[in-house]
């Protein structure tokens, strides 16, 4: 019993990582309907500036948080304004495909400045242990949880209350109408841009603090893809709840079944729920009319 | 005088090439490439050879995506399960290459149902992706079965001759692939320009009219699933041959990327296309190398440092250069060209 308590709450954590990359994915998918291949490297960029900003400020994690979301959020907007604006109108395959050569551009960009070297990322947190019941905590970890709760309360909050979350909801639903009731598109698709960067630092830095910094974080992006699909991809609380499904039944089953399961459970899971959901399993059904 | 270029009969549509000079200048071009390894020394043919190993497993790609449609992220899988086939079949069987070849093939035909039929209901990005899981759950499949895969250890491919050509020195293998690029790239212009092609880019202009039209969607899209594989799965198996020795890392997940940039450089659905992005990809470090050493030590060793950076970050401004400006890709440009210079001087547009 305490075994499996352990994994599932070791699952929870790493399922905690992939639901913040996967909610980075998904709020540029239901605003704009592309997937961004280069949510990984964003989140890997955005987590070497913050290490170069706690390599010479020496802030505990709130403080850099403070200081990284802003530069990851201007990060996003220019990246969104050089690479995804031109293509505005284009197929979306064309601009899937943008974000594929951005992604490489990314990668190759952060090992020019940052080099290749694997380091630690001090952001700040103990390496004490904290139990709760049987299971033992590192301090990152608990962070892990908490942001991800907060970064699930601040969306659904965004998606419900305020003015913009719902204009971006209206894009996503139908763009011409809401072209028509005066939301301007290209600002939601920047702001999409913007808040899935800010995401994806939190994600980055304290991914990087749970293990160590190192040019292929990128990887971290790929391995969420299961998470965003078991999600749906357009939605950002599915994408939640998926990323800590995945988690656990990673850990279960390399616990249980067998070594080395834990790197393909999450894929053989999506493959799964595809051929009985094609459109995950929170994701809305297009209807398709000729 | 003449005022373009028209077809005025069906023939002219469906056949392979209705000009002469077409035909004239490819074939000059095959006897060109015939006497490469006798005027270029070994580097320049092995890099050709690399060239027309990639531009294989690009053409099937092409007529995947391409054509008709269905992306696919999973070349590296279905290029690993050709290369280990190969691989296995020499080393534990002892079989000659002649027959491991066409096998590798086929082996990743036959796999490639194992994605093509769970994905027949999906569509688009979700399709990208399963075939990106498919290429994951295949590397760690190989890592698992350690007893036939040799896993981390990786394979040495044996010594090998081709219908008596030695296929580890000297220009065998360079032969052998040109031999391969050659047929497999007719077949493709002639799979293309029959029912099954024009089948495939009526189910990727609209697959809903395409039913209504009678195109059987399920079978179409295994159709587009196999062939495309046998073309990914001879490539993965010739670059087993190149490399001479295999582990999954050869296989490794940026090849999905480059060959998806091979097709999109070149211009997606034509074969001509993924010919020249194959080849002006592999070509590119090369060149960017040449650049940089007439740069002096100082950028020499900037690049050396960074070989791979530097490349990379290459890719990706080309890949993303060419979407944003010239959709249609280099055989875009190529078809503009001709048409300009073909109607001259009363081209227009």
């Amino acid at each position: 019993m305490e075994f499996f308590l352990i994994l599932v709450a070791t699952g929870l954590v790493t399922g905690a990582t992939y639901a913040m990359v996967a909610m980075g994915f998904a709020m540029i998918y239901k605003a704009t309907g592309v997937v961004n291949f280069a949510q990984g490297e964003l989140m890997m960029l955005t987590a070497y500036v913050a290490y170069s900003l706690a390599g010479s400020l020496h802030l505990s994690f709130f403080p850099l948080m403070a200081l990284t979301i802003p530069l990851a959020m201007l990060i996003g907007l220019t990246l969104e304004r050089l690479f995804i604006r031109p293509m505005l109108g284009e197929p979306v395959f064309a601009i899937v495909m943008v974000t594929i050569g951005l992604a490489v551009i990314l990668r190759g960009a952060t090992v020019l400045i940052w080099g290749t070297n694997e380091d630690l990322f001090d952001a700040g947190f103990s390496n004490d242990v904290v139990s709760i019941g049987p299971v033992p905590f590192y301090e990152v970890q608990l962070y892990t949880l908490a942001m991800l709760a907060v970064l699930v309360a601040l969306a659904w909050g965004f998606f419900r209350y305020t003015r913009v979350g719902i204009a971006m909801r209206a894009t996503a639903n139908h763009q011409t109408a809401a072209l028509l009731m005066g939301i301007s598109t290209k600002r939601i698709y920047a702001l999409a841009w913007a808040l899935s960067s800010a995401i994806a630092s939190v994600a980055g830095v304290l991914i990087a603090s749970m293990f160590t910094i190192k040019p292929d974080l990128w990887f971290q992006g790929l391995r969420s893809f299961p998470a965003v699909i078991l999600g749906g991809l357009d939605s950002v609380l599915g994408a939640a709840v998926g990323g800590l499904t995945i988690g656990v039944i990673e850990n279960l089953s390399e616990g249980y079944i067998g070594q080395g399961l834990k790197e393909i459970a999450g894929f053989v899971v999506i493959v799964l729920v595809l051929m009985v959901r094609p459109y995950g399993l929170f994701g809305s059904k297009t209807i398709e009319r000729v | 005088m003449r005022s373009g270029h028209f077809k005025e009969r069906y023939q002219q549509l469906v056949a392979v090439s209705d000009n002469r000079a077409a035909w004239g200048w490819s074939g000059l071009l095959v006897v060109a490439l015939l006497l490469l390894p006798l005027v270029a020394g070994t580097y320049p043919t092995q890099l050709a050879t690399r060239v027309l190993v990639l531009a294989i497993g690009a053409v099937g790609l092409n007529l995947l995506t391409g054509t008709a449609g269905l992306i696919s992220i999973g070349q590296a899988g279905f290029m690993a399960v050709g290369g280990y086939t190969n691989a296995i079949l020499l080393t534990e069987a002892g079989w000659p290459v002649e027959v491991t070849l066409p096998l590798s093939g086929l082996a990743a035909a036959v796999i490639s149902l194992v994605v093509g039929i769970p994905s027949l209901r999906l569509k688009g990005l979700y399709l990208a992706i399963t075939t990106l899981a498919f290429a994951f759950i295949i590397n760690h499949m190989i890592l698992y079965a350690d007893d036939i895969t040799q896993g981390n250890r990786g394979i040495f491919l044996p010594k090998s001759t081709f219908l008596g050509v030695g296929l580890t020195k000297g220009p065998g293998l360079y032969y052998l692939c040109l031999a391969l690029t050659v047929v497999m790239v007719l077949l493709a212009l002639n799979i293309l320009r029959s029912r099954v092609g024009r089948a495939w880019m009526a189910l990727r202009d609209h697959d809903i009219a395409a039913k209504v039209m009678g195109v059987n969607l399920t079978v179409y899209k295994l159709y587009a699933f196999m062939v495309s594989s046998f073309y990914v799965g001879l490539s993965g198996a010739l670059l087993s041959l190149e490399v001479r020795f295999i582990n999954v890392d050869v296989y490794g997940l940026l090849l999905s990327i480059e060959a998806l940039a091979m097709i999109i450089l070149g211009g997606l659905g034509s074969v001509r296309g993924a010919l020249l992005g194959a080849a002006f990809l592999t070509l590119l470090p090369e060149s960017i190398r040449l650049v940089f050493d007439a740069f002096g030590s100082g950028a020499q060793q900037l690049f050396s440092n960074y070989v791979f950076q530097i490349r990379e970050l290459l890719y990706g401004v080309v890949i993303v250069l060419v979407l944003r400006f010239e959709p249609g890709g280099l055989n875009g440009i190529w078809r503009n060209t001709k048409k300009y210079w073909s109607n001259w001087p009363l081209s227009y547009g």
